[in-house]
């Protein structure tokens, strides 16, 4: 039976509230949720409508100049040096002026992501801990994307398609795991997008996936796709060559080789392709890959419904076709959120980890906070879902 | 006001103390000597919005800073004196290594040049 009323909230207020800190890659970010007590929680597969409350979804950005990528040091440091700052925005944005009696816990990201980054937000998590007395609990990022999702959209179990720049996973939940039915074999979707970015040193901010979108958008030659490679292995997908190839396209492109026949008329000499041309077939290659592997994962588990999570997960064109697949199969529905919570977020770690300490799961020494690079999905025994 | 301090040990180190100098104007300021951006980002024109912020002075006595923010100064002199034993120690640790490594490079070439005498005079005997 899951009951997720059986930890008593703080004071008997009737309500929990948590604070959730990420920082596994070049995201930093503090939110703060509350959720009731609901007698509907008592029993029953229904921790996708705990009617969480967001009080404070803060996030800052480490930006780097164009054609450069995020290093693990000055991430770190970003972090370090931000995450007090957002930490006191967010309490005040929740009206929270003493969270040694308001916040019944923390949570933060224990992996996976980059080690100096995790370590830096894991340390601010265990010194609040220590400073305001409120017990700690370590989230699975992966998770917390899934978690913020279905409490967000109210998708009970649909399949996951979780797309991010360090992981492309297709999941479905099964006795009290989130089981992965595919992922890549090599670089992550939002990886590849981030890195052809750099190739084209288009600008890092908001996102460089985000410029991506909006160059492919722009392209006026949405009928003749640029031949890329197509590289589904079973239910799995593998990146990157498809990147090297069409960096070496883009590369080609910017010197003007007029050998390549694929980019210039062999005749005239004339330019056939632009970058706009190349980021649209690029996102249409990859989201056509992922939609392929999301559909065989549907019909594996009978299920009708998709939920994308993730940063990529805010790519409308990728909304488009997954919506698209969908409407094909009988009854079928796509569940996805905006950037607020499928980017990185401090709400969604709040979200899951709240979930975790309703059932009881908290750390009791400080040695169960040492932050994880490899944590898979499948790790996390999901005890607050039904069998 | 208890200063902060720390502690280092491994099999090659036996202990090594690190404590703070109050007066010391290295532990007086939150901008630390190996805390900063790396020259790589630097060098690619990162604008730096990531520095730690100042420290708050005490709204008694304007002169001194809180608590928290000496904590805090301290914390980041400690902070550099660690670092900077550590790059020491790997460099140590890395010329060792290149040490073995060249000798035994040379012990192996040695050992081949003995035995290919070894073979000569062996083969002289034979003729």
């Amino acid at each position: 039976m899951v009951n997720l009323n059986s930890i008593p909230t703080k004071n008997n207020r009737g309500y929990y509230i948590a604070i959730g800190l990420e920082g596994s890659a070049n995201k930093l970010g503090v939110g703060i949720i509350k959720q009731p007590v609901l007698p509907t929680l008592l029993e029953g597969d229904n921790s996708h409508k705990c009617q969480s409350e967001i009080l404070a979804n803060i996030r800052d950005t480490y930006v780097t100049p164009p054609g450069e990528g995020f290093l693990p040091r000055d991430t770190a440091r970003h972090h370090r040096n931000w995450c007090v700052r957002l930490i006191k925005q967010a309490l005040k944005q929740a009206r929270l002026t003493d969270p040694r009696n308001d916040v019944d816990v923390i949570c933060f990201t224990k992996g996976p992501g980059m080690g100096a980054p995790l370590h830096s937000v894991a340390v601010v998590a265990r010194t609040c801990s220590l400073l305001w007395d409120v017990p700690l609990v370590g989230v699975n990022h992966c998770i917390g994307h899934i978690e913020m999702g279905r409490e967000i959209t109210g998708a009970s179990n649909p399949v996951v398609l979780y797309v991010s720049g360090g992981n492309t996973q297709v999941i479905a939940y099964s006795e009290n795991r989130y089981r992965i039915f595919g992922e890549t074999l090599d670089v992550a979707v939002g990886n590849c997008l981030d890195r052809f970015a750099r190739t084209l040193k288009i600008s890092n901010s908001p996102s460089p996936g985000y410029n991506i979108e909006q160059l492919a958008k722009k392209c006026k030659n949405k009928n003749e796709l640029v031949e890329l490679p197509y590289t589904v292995k079973g239910m799995d997908l593998s990146m990157s060559g498809i990147l090297a190839y069409i960096d070496s396209l883009a590369k080609d492109l910017f010197k003007g080789n007029k050998k390549n026949k694929l980019l210039f008329d062999p005749k005239t000499g004339e330019q056939k392709v632009t970058v706009e041309d190349l980021c649209y077939s690029l996102q249409e290659n990859l989201f056509a890959m992922l939609i392929e592997i999301t559909e065989r994962a549907m019909a594996h588990v009978n299920s009708s419904h998709v939920l994308i999570v993730g940063g990529v997960g805010c790519n409308l064109r990728l909304q488009e076709m997954m919506a698209q697949m969908c409407h094909d199969r009988a009854n079928g529905e796509v569940y996805a959120t905006d950037e607020r919570f499928c980017i990185d977020n401090g709400a969604m770690i709040a979200q899951a980890g709240l979930l975790q300490f309703r059932m009881g799961d908290i750390i009791k020494d400080l040695s169960e906070t040492v932050v994880l690079q490899k944590f898979r999905t499948d790790e996390v025994y999901v005890s607050w879902r039904k069998t | 006001m208890q200063m902060p301090s720390a502690v280092y040990t491994s099999p090659s180190y036996p202990l090594k103390k690190f404590e703070v100098d109050p007066n010391d104007p290295h532990y007086q300021t939150t901008n630390g000597r190996t805390t900063g951006p790396s020259d790589y980002v630097l060098n690619a024109g990162q604008v730096d919005r990531d520095k730690p912020s100042g420290p708050k002075m005490d709204p008694v006595n304007p002169d001194i800073p809180t608590y928290l923010s000496q904590l805090r100064m301290q914390l980041t002199g400690l902070q550099d004196d660690i670092n900077e034993f550590l790059t020491k120690q790997m460099e140590i640790a890395k010329n060792k290594r290149v040490k073995v490594e060249s000798d035994e490079k040379e012990k192996s070439s040695q050992k081949k040049n003995n035995n290919n005498g070894t073979n000569k005079e062996e083969d002289d005997d034979i003729y």
